[in-house]
């Protein structure tokens, strides 16, 4: 059908007898290419070249010509008997006129989009001291959640567009720079016999790009608007684009950046000081309590404080944690040379970035460089294509509950004096062994200095594009990208560890790689039929996804400080490979009409072929329709009230396919056990009798079984109504959105009982929805040549539910969950992700019991739902000031609702760390609950039984208690950036084009006021999992000021 | 004709893709595999459960050793509830079990002698399952998506089988087991993949048969009539172990990621969660028998340092402590986890003599159990002998059945030092030997040395057949006293 309509159009073309050539430009004077010009009611025209050159012929009769291109204002010039005309067109000031860049690097005219997009320009993220692209991002896109794992340095940033919509697939938006998909995904490195408690916090890879490169962000919020891209961005998508040479009239540009700034941990919970280590008020050094003495008793026996004779040294060092977390420093330094012309254009950067964190001995640098580089040849054939080639270094510390450093330091004793251990480089003892205060327990220092993960990236992009004007309307296009890294990571545990007192050397190569292939034929014809412009079209994608990750692991190091494979004495422990391949073939189709330029259809439909699904039912089609109506326009409304209307509507189907190798049950090398002990196949033993050792292998059923019925791809059905406005000439501005998802076919391992032989099985199940309203409002009350004020709000509140999962299974944990006894799990009837554990036994009125022969409480009532970390809104506030050569940004964000479980509460409670333990601790405690009426069954009388402080916050401090769960609201002033332009004036004597000086401060301040300490955070980092702080390093605050310099 | 060439462009494109998208199989695990990897992961499986939690559990209940700190000091007060899911799931179900039923209906009609083995491995672990927690899935367990919620069996159907529901006796599993050794074909049979015997059929045999007698003396309170005819049916085949170096015991190594689970928990990893009790040293001191105790315990500074069960005081440190010595551990991890003994066989055969009446004098099985385990320790034939002289009364059975009765299981339960489980289940049986509560004795009952283990929560939440509420730990499973 589009090719028919083609041969129509080219039809149209042969009746012609008067040429009229010119050229456009904007008000820059820069060539404006692929305007539209149109003779006015015909449906005759042309576009204009790259240079902004035109030439067209018309019937002798024509009148007018129209000229229009996306962002400009529309011109209409009489021809009279002109044969050239010069034509300048201005540049829109309606923000709702603005060019997007969607799907496949498509540019559109916003208003003609029929589903929600949100635009950020470089200006809006850059210099707030951000290091990851996506935590740039917070609190301004509405319909977006964001939280950081933590503040340590290269941690990562879960990113989820309009909730959550898979099981157990990832969540997070694909990530595309300049038309190419590249990963984002977080590579674990499995915490060796910590297992997954044991990682550190690795990136989310795309923090291996530059901010400092980023022209501008869309972010592509539901199916419809992503469909493009099919099964990658089922789940939304970031669409990145670099700055380029194109405007800089032939003269080069150079830019050189730099940001200097600090970083505090903030959010540590304050501490007592007036009772030290030990416990029941006795002092000893082999407990992690501060249950001890007070500070200043006298020493004697009985309280611990005089042993064999020696009095003790017994004192208070307030700052002993806080100091633990030390300044950290982001240098990121960023030089480009940008130049040509809208024709022939390079850009050049090279960008290096140094932050040390505020964990000790972790840092990450990180090195980029890129080249670019576009050309027009005979007007026709566009060559473009760049590369960038990165280098990202993390150096991190363990994390996580049990002996990790922060495992050991939040809430450590307040009598030791850990800083002296980093001063005196005390935390081994000569022999190597680990030294610290509390018998048995690794020193934090000990941790962060001789059990290091360290990561070494090496990752290139690179992309290539031709086109060719086939004809005036008709354009073919070959993008190409890669996008590959290694990440050569080793990470250490030093003989005397804690954990693996015999050493450990970890080699873990992980390499991934991912290519796509477009081709992407379009057409466009204004006046397909009287007032109907058409655009069309058809592509084909090739997409390859490669992943291998190799684990060298040598155990029993022989050579203490010696950390090569060589020498280990096993290797087989948990040496192992795995490698992924997966290939995806998809076709599509977009036809776009517009009427009048206030009607706006799109249909679009594509169908990817999954290796990954089994190979008869591979082929898998989705399609999705958007309207636009711009009523201020249909119907001719000129107001003051309103000036610009549209409502849009989209209904859109997007499939996903499997992970790879999921369609048939495999045997794995056996292993038994955990941390405690463990077992690894294969099996060296001396049998009785024998001299020398026999090794035999060990293989098991895989604990997955395959589908029973052939596997289908998952499906997620998304309808949105949404409004553009503006309002008050322009003063305000609307966005508002209104969503309702249903994903189902979900593609997951389903839970089985553990009877059956096996833990799951992979089947296409269960329903979810998402329902969800998103707003966007912009005001913009000043807006003059020496001052201009915006300021916007944005507002996101989704309701997810899990619908059902099967009709035996109703909850199963969302892969990763680490814990018995606090799984995130995924849970029929309630929203995804809420953690389920153990409830201390209630009365019906909802009273806890408390056993009257301990005085704590009776028990816990397995299996409930212990905390629900989806938020019930969110709310971003940003404003941009600009007072002549001054500005002013700052954003806000509120997070109400949420439930957090925090570890790291419970470690401050029940070690008698935290403030409030030492309010009246020498006086007896009563828990808040009811005991049982002796002399009336069943009825219950108010607790009155005292027991000790430590019994009381140990009853209040268990790990996994429903009393370390905190509603995570938050009110935070997330950033804030004053700058100043130096004057032109100045600039010129310089022979400077620009300079800008700026301060900028980024978590600034929070205010959490059911918490006392940050709840925004999710040690398990970008996935799944969330609501969970393990113990986590704190968020930091950074400050810093950065000067940019353009000449 | 440009149509026509972009029409055949994409339909070029659609027909290559085929062989393009045929990259599904998996290169990082295999789709089949031989019985002989089954086996010695099955096998290790076995022992992994039996040496790791399901033990130190056991053991602390018992008394073997105290618990000082981490779960081990909540088992040693009874506090049970919430743990073991990684044994019931990950060492015994979706260890062992599910890979036994492998090698018996997918490799057992081409290679008879694995299924053999199989099927008495499948019932050593079932009896370890049903004595631990009573009703446990036995028939349809291990069988993945063809029983979606294994049906809770009870324990007197396990043991005795139950034809109307289809569950086989495990005396029937033994005994079918035992059949299986001799039959053909045996297109593979074990060799060095069967790491307990070599391969050696007759020894499997001897083992099957000394299964027969610790199941028929583990019902021996509700059925003593078919307990009494199945251990004399075995004494007069006389093919069970007879010998310390038949025990049916698997080897570690002793390298890291080898080792056995006791080395590597209080070697290792755990070094200050548990250590000798106070109530066993004071048992061995009466008995005179702390040079065997020296064997199973080490000593500091040459004196054996305790804790009592339940306390709360501070523990020694890991150095200035007693806890399992080489003989349990290894001298690196490398000591077999020993799950059927000469020396219990003796104990049973003695046991039996005296409570059913079957062949045999009881005094001289008591003897040579005693005898068996002193060599095992690694006591010298001197030392034996000087205890022997020394010690008349302890190793003479005397007095009242009961007190005859105590004798024995006393000394048995000294031998289980390192294997918690089994003396358990005599404790249970027998009420011998007798224990005091712990310090601050918790969990579902404090009054009482519990009886049975909770069930873990993932097949509680997972399968709905699971009893709801979970059966406290003071219930007594069926074959208890």
């Amino acid at each position: 059908m589009l090719l028919c309509g083609m041969l129509f159009l080219y039809g149209q073309l042969l009746a012609q007898s008067k040429t009229i050539s010119g050229k456009l430009i904007d008000d820059k004077g820069n060539p404006v290419p692929n305007a539209s010009i149109t003779v006015k009611g015909t449906s005759l025209g042309t576009t204009s070249k790259e240079d902004g050159t035109y030439s067209l012929s018309i019937p002798a009769n024509s009148k007018i010509l129209v000229f229009s291109a996306i962002g400009m204002a529309e011109q209409e010039i009489t021809i009279g008997d002109r044969n050239t005309i010069m034509v300048t067109l201005s540049n829109q000031l309606n923000t709702l006129q603005e060019v997007v860049v969607t799907s496949l690097g498509i540019t559109r005219d916003k208003r003609s989009l029929g589903y929600a997009t949100q635009n950020l320009k470089a200006d809006q993220f850059v210099d707030r001291g951000q290091v990851n692209v996506v935590s740039a991002l917070q609190g301004k896109v509405a319909g977006v959640n964001i939280t950081n794992a933590s503040g340590g340095a290269g941690s990562s940033v879960n990113i989820n567009i309009r909730g959550i919509s898979s099981f157990t697939g990832s969540n997070q938006p694909l990530f595309v720079i300049d038309g190419v998909p590249i990963s984002n995904e977080v590579d674990r490195t499995n915490g060796g016999p910590l297992g997954t408690l044991g990682d550190n916090q690795p990136p989310n890879r795309a923090m291996d790009i530059d901010l400092n490169n980023i022209e501008s962000i869309n972010i592509l919020k539901g199916p419809a608007a992503s469909v493009l891209y099919g099964s990658r961005a089922a789940a939304g998508a970031i669409i990145i684009t670099t700055k380029k040479g194109s405007g800089q009239k032939g003269r080069a540009e150079i830019i050189v950046s730099s940001n200097e700034s600090f970083q505090r941990a903030t959010g540590l919970p304050e501490v007592q000081n007036e009772y030290g280590q030990g416990s029941n008020g006795v002092y000893s050094n082999t407990t992690t309590n501060s249950w001890g003495p007070k500070f200043g008793s006298t020493p004697t026996v009985a309280n611990g404080l005089i042993q064999d004779g020696q009095t003790i040294a017994y004192n208070p060092y307030p700052n002993n944690i806080k100091n633990f977390f030390e300044t950290g420093i982001i240098s990121d330094n960023n030089f480009t040379i940008n130049g040509g012309d809208a024709k022939q254009n390079y850009t050049f950067s090279a960008g290096y970035l140094y932050q040390k964190g505020i964990l000790p001995n972790t840092s990450v640098k990180r090195a980029s460089v890129k080249f670019g580089a576009n050309t027009v040849l005979r007007d026709k054939i566009k060559l473009g294509g760049s590369v960038t080639f990165m280098n990202t270094l993390q150096d991190g510390v363990l994390g996580g509950n049990g002996q990790s450093a922060l495992g050991v330091v939040h809430g450590m004793p307040r009598s030791i004096d850990l800083q002296a251990y980093k001063r005196d480089k005390t935390w081994k003892n000569p022999d190597g062994s680990n030294n610290y205060g509390v018998a048995s327990v690794e020193n934090p220092y000990f941790g962060a200095y001789e059990n290091p993960l360290k990561s070494s990236l090496y990752r290139i992009i690179g992309i290539a594009n031709v086109g060719y004007d086939i004809t005036s309307w008709l354009n073919i296009n070959y993008r190409l990208g890669v996008d590959a890294y290694t990440d050569r990571r080793k990470q250490l545990f030093a003989v005397g560890s804690g954990r693996v007192p015999a050493g450990q050397t970890l080699d873990n190569p992980i390499y991934r790689s991912e290519v796509n292939g477009d081709l992407i034929i379009t057409a466009k014809k204004n006046d397909l039929f009287k007032d109907v412009n058409f655009t069309g079209l058809l592509g084909q994608n090739i997409n390859q996804r490669r992943f291998q990750s190799v684990q060298i692991q040598g155990d029993n190091l022989s050579v203490p400080n010696f950390y090569n494979i060589s020498g280990a004495l096993t290797l087989t422990s948990g040496s192992q490979e795995t490698s992924t391949l997966q290939r995806l073939v998809g076709y599509y189709a977009q036809a776009s009409f517009d009427y009048k330029n206030y009607l706006f259809l799109e249909l679009t439909g594509r169908a990817d072929q999954s290796s990954t699904l089994p190979t008869d039912k591979n082929l898998y089609f989705y399609p999705s329709v958007a309207a636009g109506f711009v009523f201020t326009d249909a119907f001719e409304i000129q107001s003051d009230v309103i000036s610009y209307g549209k409502i849009r509507a989209s209904a859109a189907r997007v499939g996903r396919d499997a992970d790879p190798y999921l369609l048939k049950s495999v045997y794995v090398k056996s292993s038994y056990g955990n941390n405690v002990a463990n077992f690894n196949f294969p099996l060296s033993y001396t049998p009785a009798g024998a001299f020398g050792p026999t090794t035999v292998a060990g293989f098991g059923a895989s604990t997955r079984l395959a589908p029973e019925t052939p596997l289908e791809p998952e499906f997620t059905t998304s309808y949105e109504v949404g409004l553009n406005a503006s309002l008050f000439k322009n003063l305000i501005t609307i966005d508002v959105a209104v969503f309702d998802q249903v994903s189902k076919n979900q593609i997951i391992n389903v839970g089985l009982a553990p009877s059956t032989g096996y833990s799951n099985v992979t089947a296409n199940v269960g329903k979810m929805t998402n329902k969800g309203i998103e707003a966007l409002v912009t005001i913009v009350p000043v807006n003059t040549r020496d001052l201009r004020w915006e300021v916007s709000a944005n507002y996101t509140r989704i309701r997810n539910k899990v619908v059902s999962i099967t009709p035996d299974i109703t909850s199963f944990p969302i892969p990763g969950s680490a814990f018995t006894g606090s799984i995130p799990t995924i849970k029929e009837g309630s929203p995804y992700g809420v953690i389920v554990g153990g409830l201390i036994t209630k009365t019906d009125d909802g009273q806890r019991i408390i056993n009257p022969a301990t005085g704590t409480f009776q028990s816990t009532v397995a299996n409930q739902i212990l905390a629900d970390p989806n938020p019930d809104y969110q709310m971003g506030f940003t404003s941009n000031l600009k007072v002549k050569n001054f500005s002013v940004a700052f954003t806000f964000d509120f997070i109400k609702g949420g439930q957090i479980l925090s570890f790291t509460a419970a470690a401050y409670k029940s070690r008698g760390a935290l403030k409030e333990t030492a309010n009246g601790r020498d006086e007896p405690h009563i828990l808040p609950g009811v005991i049982a009426d002796p002399n009336n069954p069943g009825k219950y009388l108010p607790n009155n039984i005292q027991i000790p402080a430590q019994t009381y916050w140990q009853a209040l401090g268990g790990l996994q208690s429903e009393f370390n769960v905190y509603d995570a609201t938050t009110f935070r002033m997330r950033d804030i950036s004053i700058g100043y332009d130096l004057p032109r004036s100045l600039m010129d004597k310089m022979k400077i084009s620009s300079a800008r000086i700026s301060v900028f401060a980024n978590n600034v301040f929070f205010i959490a006021p059911n918490a006392f300490f940050d709840p925004q955070v999710n040690t398990q980092g970008a996935g799944n999992i969330r609501g969970l702080d393990l113990q986590s390093v704190p968020n930091a605050r950074t400050i810093g000021a950065g000067l940019k310099v353009s000449l | 004709m440009r149509k026509l060439i972009l029409f055949l462009l994409i339909l070029a494109s659609f027909s290559s893709c085929k062989k393009y998208l045929d990259v599904n199989e998996s290169p990082n695990n295999p789709v089949a595999v031989t019985p002989g990897v089954l086996l010695t992961n099955t096998t290790v499986g076995i022992a992994f459960a039996n040496a790791n939690d399901l033990n130190r559990a056991t053991s602390l209940i018992m008394q073997h050793i105290a618990g000082t700190a981490s779960q081990a000091a909540d088992y040693d007060k009874y506090k049970l509830e919430g743990y073991f899911d990684n044994q019931w799931n990950l060492e015994l179900y979706n260890g062992v079990i599910n890979n036994l039923v492998k090698i018996i209906d997918e490799h057992g009609a081409e290679n008879s002698i694995y299924k053999g083995i199989a099927k008495l491995q499948k019932a050593y672990a079932i009896s370890m399952l049903t004595d631990l927690w009573g009703e446990v899935p036995y028939s349809q367990a291990g069988y993945g998506l063809k029983f979606l919620t294994p049906r809770f069996e009870s324990q007197q159907d396990i043991y005795l089988g139950n034809t109307a529901e289809g569950i086989q006796s495990l005396f029937d599993l033994v005994r079918e087991g035992i059949a299986d050794l001799d039959k053909t074909p045996n297109v593979l049979k074990p060799g060095k993949d069967d790491i307990v015997y070599g391969g050696e059929v007759d020894k499997w045999k001897r083992m099957g048969n000394t299964l027969l007698l610790k199941f028929a003396l583990q019902i021996s309170n509700r059925n003593p009539a078919l307990a009494k005819t199945i251990i004399d049916d075995v004494i007069t085949a006389n093919n069970f172990i007879n010998s310390n170096s038949l025990d049916f015991e698997v080897p570690f190594g002793g390298s890291v990621g080898n080792q056995n689970p006791l080395y590597s928990f209080n070697n290792v990893n755990r070094t200050t969660d548990q250590m000798l009790s106070t109530r066993m040293l004071a048992l061995s001191r009466s008995l005179n028998d702390t040079v065997r105790l020296a064997k199973y315990f080490t000593k500091v500074n040459g004196a054996f340092v305790a804790y009592q069960n339940g306390n709360t005081v501070s523990a020694p440190t890991a150095a200035n402590r007693s806890k399992y010595n080489t003989f349990v551990t290894g001298s690196s991890g490398e000591a077999p986890v020993r799950m059927l003994t000469f020396a219990q066989v003796n104990f049973i055969l003695a046991e039996s003599a005296l409570m059913l009446g079957t062949a045999g004098d009881a005094n001289t099985y008591y003897q040579a159990g005693i005898k068996a385990n002193m060599t095992k320790v690694g006591m010298t034939t001197t030392e034996i002998d000087t205890y022997f002289a020394d010690n008349p009364t302890v190793v003479t059975l005397t007095g009242s059945q009961e007190n005859m009765l105590n004798q024995i299981i006393t000394q048995k339960y000294i031998s289980w030092i390192g294997n918690g489980i089994e003396a358990f289940n005599d404790y249970r049986r027998t009420g011998y030997p007798v224990l005091t509560l712990p310090l601050n004795a918790a969990g579902h009952n404090p009054t009482v040395v519990p009886t049975r283990l909770t069930y873990p929560s993932g097949e509680l939440q997972r399968n709905p057949n699971t009893p709801n509420p979970i059966t406290r730990t003071d219930v007594k499973v069926w074959w208890a006293k």
